[in-house]
């Protein structure tokens, strides 16, 4: 492997179909094996979902809480298939990671009304921990459109050596997936995914701990994605094909999808 | 996908993956694509004898428009005036000639035949399509190819328009073919439109669409069977865009709410040391 392949891996997963992610990541994988582990820590992939039957409760399965083969439940803290010496957040991060699961759990029931949330947390070798604050949640299907949500959110925490202030760094990835066939469109498949990061200092006190300061810049920046994602995300179709007489209407558009940045979210 | 990757590949799987990257580039990446899977298959002999037939299926699945000699009108690379061993045919132009579809160049021009008693019903049509075209679309490239099999004359006309905006990362393409087959006084229509748009900067989006209709038409003559041909063609190629832009507005204002709320209920943003606080007497309590 060399750092050039990892660099056109990367690349690669930029350009082909995002509705294809898991596929074009195990041929990268199988015609690169050895940039493996490095792939699956850096690409995003839709998240899946398992029960963790001790608890009867759904949690959603990544990278992050994945150990071999085995995934870790963040409700039972135990791993399936039942791994000996899986690894583990330390005692004191896996008190922080059952408060961060309840309020994300909430956080997720008041936002989306349903889905699956889940929260892993681990030790960072120095002053801080870093954690995945992951929610999935599926439409209805409501007017013959199927829609599907991802979030990904990784925090970095660097606390500050006084212990009453910390830097955050949250990298933040959204896939949003939607698919409709019907008589007048054909089918219609819209998807992928969009990464944003922001970095910020705050205090940490018991009135505005940790989870509090992290789930602040998780809904800040979910409600910027969510917001602005109806727009940019239109392709200008407008500009692909026209009439003469649309000309106006293509001047409005492209006005629209030019407004802000051109070619992201929002 | 094996975790421990301890098995290699064969050569042939290798070539299959790396074909299969290639034939799904985005329209106008296919050079970074390219790049892309030649650095990371790291074996360039191997590209070259398995995946040289991959860059003219691309190019031909695209529809991809070549400028030409003797021609003001571009010629698009497409399966119907595929001739073999890299050679294709203009029919308006009456010319054969040999294309590169890795330096994306013609060369070795030769004059070509149309096939007897279809060109006037091809000719028909080229000049209504070209009329269309320039009026519908903003860049546009079309042709239109005939030939006559089991007595019947078939009609195939092709339209691409793209928009490629690396700058600002996007990219955008449209595709129609529409196939039409005369059997005596009736011809059977079918259209295959397809878009593809890709959006790029700190993230991939993609819209990757396609729908088929079928129409049957009466033919008197050239002429008027031309003329009822692109009526239908503007006609679906509308209805088709129409239905994506209300799919739009269907998911921005239904199916993305549905997903995820703009505020809770409350109307208001979390009170995050209040939500904590609950959760940790949650857990005291159990």
């Amino acid at each position: 492997m060399t750092d050039q392949q990892m660099d056109c891996a990367l690349d690669l997963m930029r350009r082909l179909p995002p509705q294809e992610i898991e596929k074009n990541l195990s041929d990268l994988i199988d015609l690169v094996p050895s940039l493996c582990e490095d792939l699956l820590s850096s690409v995003d992939q839709p998240l899946k979902i398992a029960r963790d039957h001790e608890v009867g409760k759904d949690y959603l399965l990544c990278d992050y809480n994945r150990d071999g083969d085995s995934y870790r439940s963040p409700w039972s803290n135990t791993y399936s298939p039942t791994l000996e010496d899986g690894s583990m957040p330390s005692e004191r991060l896996r008190k922080l990671e059952i408060h961060a699961n309840n309020a994300f759990d909430q956080y997720r029931e008041m936002y989306f009304e349903g889905g699956v949330s889940s929260v892993y947390l681990w030790d960072l070798e120095i002053n801080g921990f870093a954690g995945a604050i992951l929610i999935k949640k599926a439409g209805d299907g409501s007017k013959k459109i199927k829609g599907c949500w991802d979030s990904i959110h990784v925090v970095e925490v660097q606390e500050k050596s006084s212990g009453r202030n910390a830097h955050y760094k949250l990298t933040s990835t959204v896939m949003l997936w939607l698919q409709t066939n019907k008589t007048g469109s054909g089918t219609m498949n819209l998807g992928g995914s969009l990464t944003r990061q922001v970095e910020q200092d705050a205090n940490v006190s018991e009135a505005s701990p940790h989870i509090a300061n992290i789930g602040r810049m998780v809904e800040d920046m979910e409600n910027k994605i969510r917001n602005t994602s109806g727009k940019p995300i239109e392709p200008p179709k407008t500009e692909i094909r026209w009439t003469q007489i649309d000309r106006a209407t293509v001047a409005s558009a492209m006005k629209r999808v030019y407004s802000g940045s051109s070619c992201s979210f929002g | 996908m094996t975790l421990d990757g301890d098995e290699p590949i064969s050569d042939q799987e290798k070539v299959r993956i790396v074909s299969n990257f290639i034939l799904h580039s985005p329209p106008g990446e296919f050079n970074e694509v390219f790049n892309d899977a030649r650095t990371l298959l790291n074996n360039d002999t191997l590209l070259k004898e398995g995946a040289l037939g991959v860059f003219g299926q691309y190019c031909k699945e695209q529809l991809t428009p070549v400028k030409i000699k003797n021609s003001e009108l571009p010629v698009l690379i497409t399966e119907h005036n595929d001739l073999g061993s890299n050679r294709f045919f203009d029919a308006r132009s009456k010319q054969s000639f040999k294309y590169d579809p890795l330096r994306r160049e013609t060369s070795n021009y030769d004059s070509w035949e149309p096939e007897a008693g279809t060109e006037k019903w091809r000719q028909a049509l080229e000049q209504e399509l070209d009329t269309y075209v320039a009026n519908h679309y903003a860049k546009g490239a079309c042709s239109v190819f005939s030939k006559k099999e089991e007595s019947k004359i078939h009609l195939v006309a092709c339209i691409e328009a793209h928009l490629f905006q690396p700058q600002n990362c996007w990219n955008g393409c449209w595709r129609s073919q529409w196939f039409a087959t005369i059997d005596s006084d009736t011809a059977e229509v079918k259209g295959v439109l397809k878009i593809q748009v890709h959006y790029y900067e700190d993230g991939n989006v993609q819209l990757v669409s396609s729908k088929e209709v079928s129409h049957t038409v009466n033919v008197s003559d050239e002429e008027q069977l031309a003329k009822e041909l692109v009526k239908i063609f503007e006609e679906s190629e509308s209805d088709y865009q129409n239905a994506i832009s209300d799919n739009y507005l269907t998911m921005s204002d239904t199916t993305f709410k549905a997903l995820r709320r703009q505020l809770p209920v409350t109307r208001s943003k979390i009170d995050w040391s209040k939500m904590v606080s609950y959760s940790i007497g949650k857990e005291l309590k159990q």
